[in-house]
C-alpha cells in the first residue's frame, strides 16, 4: 500500500503529454508534396494504347504529317526519368514525416539521432529550423558515436511557406560529392542533385539539376511546369542525336507542351550540330498524330498542315 | 438517570397565569446574540447543523420574538473573542436602553461544541463559568441563555442557579421578573445529538418548532419561555430515547427576582401563518419546506384550534396515520393567515413521505444527471488555433453530505467537439475535427438557503484534446493533462427529487508540447440531476 501513491503518481504523469502542436504542423508543411514535384506526362494521361504507340517513336528526325509524334515519346521517357529522380530524393523525406519530432525547441525540430546499427556505419538525424516563413532542413549523418561537430549534411533543403498548404518556393540539394568523400554513397560523376521548385502560383515550376564533374556526360537541367487547365510543359535536352542529315550529330533543346486531352506542341532547337540555331515546331492531335510542322531552315516548304490545329498553350507563357 | 428538571405542571400552571399578563413582556426591549459553530477544535468532530440551528433561531427571533433587526446579531463559526465582542456591543445598547427607562431582555443562543466546562468556538474556548458570570452582570433586566451543546447541563449545575421544579412562583405577584435564566440542551454528562432527518439538533428543532406554535398549549397565540422549554424537553427526550446516543435531557434553571414568565414569540406578530381549525383531525402534523426539511410540527388535539407561525412560502403538510399518510400543500402568503383545510389533503403511501428520509451512514445522498456547457480558453490565439472553444455534453454523479454536511463530491465526464479549419501563420485551410474529453472530480461546499444552495469548491480534471485531420498528409494529434480548477455556482431544487445547477469553472492547464505555457480556461454549464 505504501507504494500505491507513487505508483499512481507515475501512472498519472505517464498519461500526460502528447503531440498536439501547431508548430509541428507548420514544420510538416515545409516538406514538398510528391504530387507537386512529379511530372504528369502526356502518355500517362492518354491511356495505355496511345502511350505505347508514342513511346516507340523518338525525335531522331523531323516528323511527317499524320504520323505519330516522336517528341511525345521522348517527353514521356524523359518525364519518367525525371520522376524517378524526384522520387529518390523525396522518399527519405517522406519517411521522416511518419514520426513525431524527438526534440522540440523554439523554431527548431530534431528527429533522431538514430544510432547506426548492424551494417550501418552512420548515425542519422534530421534537423529543421524556422525563421519567419522560411524553413531550412538537413538530413545529416555522422560516424557512429562521433560528437556534435561531426554531423555533415547529405541533403539540404529550404522552403519559403508563402503559398498556403505546402505551397511556396523551395529547394532540395543532395550533396553526392560529400557522400562520396564520407564513403556514404559511391555515385561516380555526379557531385550534386538539385530540385528547385515554385508551387506558390501558376504556372508552377520544378527544376531538376544534375551537377556532374563531367559536364558533357548528361543533360544537366530538366524543367517541368504546370498552368491552369492542367496544361503542362517539359523542357530538357537530348544530346548526340542525328536530327538532320549532315556530317555532325546534334544536341537539341526540346520544349514540349501538352493539354489534358492529349493535344500538344513541341519546339526543338538545335544547340549543337549541323544547323546550329535551327528550330523545329510540331503540333499533334488528341491521338498523337502530327497535324502541323514548321522548319526554320526550310525556305521552300517551311510549314506543313494548319497552324490553327495547334492547341492554345498561352497559359504557360505567363 | 432522572432528568435535571422535570416540568412541574403545578409550576407551569402558575407561570401560565403570570405569562398571561403579556403586557409586561411585550414592553421589553429585546436583544439577541445568536451563535452557531460547527467546529469545536481538537478532539471534536465537526457538527453538521450548528450553523443552521443558529440561522433558524436568529430568523425566528427577528420575525416573531420581538427583536428588532438592529438588536439581533448572528455569529457563524466565529471565535470566542468575536462572541464576547458582540456581547459587549449588545450590553452597551441594553445599558443605554435601561438608562432611558426601558425594560430590557438579553437572549444568548449558542449551538455548537462544549467540552470540559467550556464552549468550543472553533479553536477558541469560553468557560461556562465565565459566560455565566458575564451574563449575571449583564445590564439587562432579564438574561436568557440557551445553550445547545454537549454537556451544557453543567452550566445549570453551577453555583448560583436553581433548577426547576424548585422554580417558585409567587402567585399573583405583580413584580416584573429580573435575573438569569439558563436553558441547556442536555445534562452535564450527556451529548447533544443532531438528526439528519430533522437537519438540526433535536433540542433546537423542537425548541424552534415550539416557538412557532406547537408549544402554545394555552392557545393564546403566545409562546412563553417555560412553554417552549417544556415542549422542547418532552420532545427531545422522546425523540432521543431510542437513539444510539441515549436519551438526552434538556435542563432549565433560573436565578430570578420577582416573577412572571417571559413571552418569547408572538404567533400573530408577522400577521401571517397557518391556522389548523378545531374541527381538523387530531394527530401529529408536519410542515415541510420545499427542500424536504421539517420546519415545524404540531401535536393537534381534538376540537382545539391551533396556530403555526410559518413564514411566507409553500409547504407540504403531512399527517401520519397508522396505515398511510395524509399529505397536501399549503401556500402561506405574506400578512395572511391561511386555514388548513382537511379536504385539501390526500391519502398517500408512506413511500411518498415528503420528508427527506435520512440516508444511512450519516445522511449521505446522491444524485445522477446530465450536463451541458461551453469551454473556452482565455488566450485568444490559443482558442482560435490550438484548443478551440467548444460545447460540451456530459454526465455526472454527486455524493452529498458524505464527508461532511453540505459537502458534495462529484465525478463527471464530458465530451465536446467541432469541425474546424486550420489557421496558422504559414498553414491555413486543412479541415480537421477537434475534440475534448474531460474526466473530473469535484469537491464543493454548499450553503443551502431554502431551495437554493450556492456553492464553491475545487476540481481536478483530466483533459484529452484531439485533432483528427481529414487528409492523411497531416498526423492526428493528441494532448492529455491534469488540470486543477475552481468551481462556483448555484443549485436549485424545484422539485423534491430534481436539482438544477448553474455553475462556472476556472481551470489551469499546463501546455508542454511546443513550449511550456500556462493556460487558463473557463467553463459555463448547467446540470440537471435526479435524486434516486
Amino acid at each position: 500500500m505504501r507504494h500505491l501513491v507513487p505508483i499512481c503518481l507515475c501512472l498519472a504523469l505517464a498519461a500526460c503529454g502528447g503531440d498536439f502542436s501547431n508548430d509541428d504542423l507548420e514544420f510538416l508543411n515545409a516538406f514538398p508534396r510528391r504530387e507537386d514535384l512529379t511530372a504528369s506526362m502526356p502518355g500517362k494521361t492518354q491511356g495505355e494504347a496511345w502511350g505505347a504507340r508514342v513511346a516507340s517513336k523518338s525525335a531522331q528526325q523531323a516528323g511527317r504529317l499524320g504520323d505519330s509524334s516522336g517528341i511525345v515519346g521522348d517527353t514521356d521517357k524523359t518525364g519518367l526519368r525525371f520522376n524517378e529522380a524526384v522520387d529518390g530524393i523525396l522518399s527519405s523525406l517522406e519517411a521522416i514525416q511518419q514520426y513525431t519530432p524527438t526534440k522540440r525547441e523554439p523554431n527548431r525540430r530534431v528527429w533522431g539521432p538514430i544510432p547506426g546499427r548492424n551494417d550501418m556505419r552512420f548515425d542519422t538525424r534530421f534537423v529543421m529550423t524556422r525563421e519567419g516563413e522560411r524553413f531550412d532542413y538537413q538530413l545529416q549523418y555522422r560516424d557512429i558515436g562521433e560528437g556534435e561537430d561531426a554531423w555533415w549534411s547529405f541533403m539540404s533543403g529550404s522552403f519559403q511557406a508563402n503559398g498556403g498548404v505546402r505551397k511556396g518556393e523551395g529547394s532540395l540539394i543532395m550533396d553526392l560529392k560529400r557522400a562520396r568523400e564520407e564513403r556514404f554513397l559511391d555515385i561516380p560523376f555526379l557531385d550534386r542533385e538539385e530540385i528547385h521548385y515554385q508551387t506558390r502560383k501558376l504556372p508552377t515550376r520544378v527544376e531538376l539539376v544534375f551537377v556532374s564533374n563531367v559536364p558533357t556526360l548528361l543533360p544537366s537541367r530538366y524543367i517541368y511546369r504546370e498552368a491552369e487547365g492542367d496544361l503542362a510543359e517539359m523542357t530538357f535536352q537530348i544530346l548526340d542525336t542525328d536530327f538532320v542529315q549532315g556530317g555532325l550529330r546534334e544536341d537539341v533543346a526540346l520544349t514540349t507542351r501538352w493539354a489534358p486531352d492529349g493535344r500538344g506542341t513541341g519546339i526543338l532547337e538545335i544547340i549543337k550540330g549541323d544547323i546550329l540555331g535551327a528550330k523545329y515546331t510540331e503540333c499533334w492531335d488528341a491521338q498523337g498524330r502530327v497535324t502541323f510542322i514548321s522548319r526554320s531552315w526550310d525556305f521552300l516548304n517551311p510549314t506543313e498542315g494548319l497552324r490553327s490545329s495547334c492547341p492554345d498553350m498561352s497559359a504557360l507563357d505567363r | 438517570m432522572s432528568p435535571p428538571l422535570l416540568p412541574s405542571w403545578r409550576a407551569l400552571a402558575a407561570l401560565l397565569v403570570l405569562g398571561a399578563s403579556a403586557a409586561h413582556a411585550d414592553s421589553l426591549r429585546r436583544f439577541a446574540l445568536v451563535a452557531g459553530n460547527d467546529e469545536g477544535g481538537d478532539e471534536t468532530r465537526p457538527l453538521r447543523f450548528a450553523q443552521d440551528d443558529a440561522r433558524k433561531m436568529h430568523g425566528l427571533l427577528a420575525r416573531l420574538g420581538g427583536v428588532a433587526p438592529g438588536d439581533a446579531m448572528l455569529l457563524l463559526n466565529e471565535s470566542s473573542k468575536d462572541f464576547l465582542a458582540a456581547l459587549t456591543q449588545l450590553e452597551t445598547r441594553a445599558k443605554e436602553a435601561r438608562a432611558r427607562g426601558e425594560r430590557t431582555a438579553l437572549l444568548v443562543y449558542y449551538s455548537g461544541h462544549a467540552k470540559d466546562g467550556t464552549l468550543r468556538l472553533g479553536n477558541t474556548r469560553l468557560g461556562f463559568e465565565d459566560l455565566k458570570q458575564r451574563l449575571s452582570n449583564a445590564p439587562a433586566d432579564i438574561r436568557i441563555a440557551i445553550l445547545d451543546s454537549c454537556r451544557s447541563g453543567a452550566l445549570t449545575r453551577t453555583k448560583g442557579a436553581r433548577r426547576a421544579p424548585a422554580f417558585e412562583i409567587e402567585s399573583g405577584a405583580a413584580r416584573d421578573a429580573r435575573g438569569l435564566v439558563i436553558l441547556t440542551s442536555s445534562s452535564a454528562d450527556e451529548d447533544s445529538q443532531e438528526s439528519d432527518a430533522l437537519r438540526g439538533s433535536y433540542f433546537s428543532h423542537h425548541l424552534a418548532s415550539g416557538l412557532l406554535g406547537d408549544a402554545d398549549r394555552s392557545g393564546d397565540g403566545r409562546v412563553t419561555l417555560f412553554e417552549a422549554y417544556s415542549h422542547a424537553y418532552a420532545r427531545t427526550v422522546a425523540d432521543t430515547a431510542a437513539s444510539s446516543g441515549g436519551a438526552q435531557h434538556p435542563t432549565f434553571s433560573y436565578d430570578l427576582a420577582g416573577n412572571g414568565d417571559l413571552v418569547l414569540t408572538d404567533l400573530r406578530a408577522g400577521g401571517d401563518g397557518l391556522v389548523v381549525p378545531g374541527l381538523a383531525p387530531a394527530g401529529m402534523y408536519y410542515f415541510v419546506d420545499p427542500g424536504g426539511m421539517v420546519v415545524a410540527e404540531l401535536d393537534k388535539t381534538p376540537d382545539v384550534e391551533r396556530r403555526v407561525a410559518l413564514a411566507p412560502g409553500t409547504y407540504r403538510v403531512k399527517r401520519r396515520l397508522s396505515d398511510r399518510l395524509r399529505i397536501g400543500e399549503v401556500e402561506v402568503s405574506r400578512g395572511r393567515q391561511v386555514v388548513l383545510e382537511e379536504s385539501r389533503l390526500r391519502d398517500a403511501p408512506f413511500s411518498d413521505d415528503p420528508v427527506k428520509g435520512a440516508a444511512p451512514e450519516g445522511g449521505a445522498w446522491w444524485t445522477v444527471g446530465v450536463s451541458g456547457g461551453v469551454q473556452s480558453f482565455f488566450d485568444a490565439p490559443t482558442r482560435q488555433s490550438l484548443f478551440l472553444s467548444v460545447g460540451m455534453l456530459g454526465a455526472e454523479a454527486q455524493l452529498h453530505d458524505y464527508f461532511r454536511r453540505d459537502w458534495v463530491w462529484g465525478v463527471d465526464v464530458a465530451v465536446g467537439g467541432k469541425q474546424a479549419l486550420l489557421a496558422l501563420p504559414t498553414l491555413s485551410g486543412p479541415p480537421y475535427k477537434y475534440s475534448v474529453t474531460s474526466l473530473g472530480t469535484t469537491l464543493t461546499s454548499e450553503w443551502p438557503r431554502g431551495t437554493v444552495a450556492p456553492f464553491v469548491g475545487a476540481r481536478m480534471a483530466y483533459l484529452v484534446m484531439r485533432r483528427d485531420f481529414e487528409e492523411a498528409t497531416y498526423p492526428d494529434q493528441k494532448y492529455a493533462m491534469f488540470s486543477p480548477g475552481l468551481v462556483a455556482g448555484l443549485r436549485w431544487q424545484p422539485l423534491r427529487r430534481l436539482h438544477v445547477t448553474g455553475r462556472a469553472r476556472l481551470h489551469y492547464l499546463l501546455y508542454t508540447v511546443d513550449e511550456q505555457r500556462s493556460l487558463g480556461f473557463w467553463e459555463l454549464g448547467a446540470l440537471v440531476t435526479y435524486q434516486p
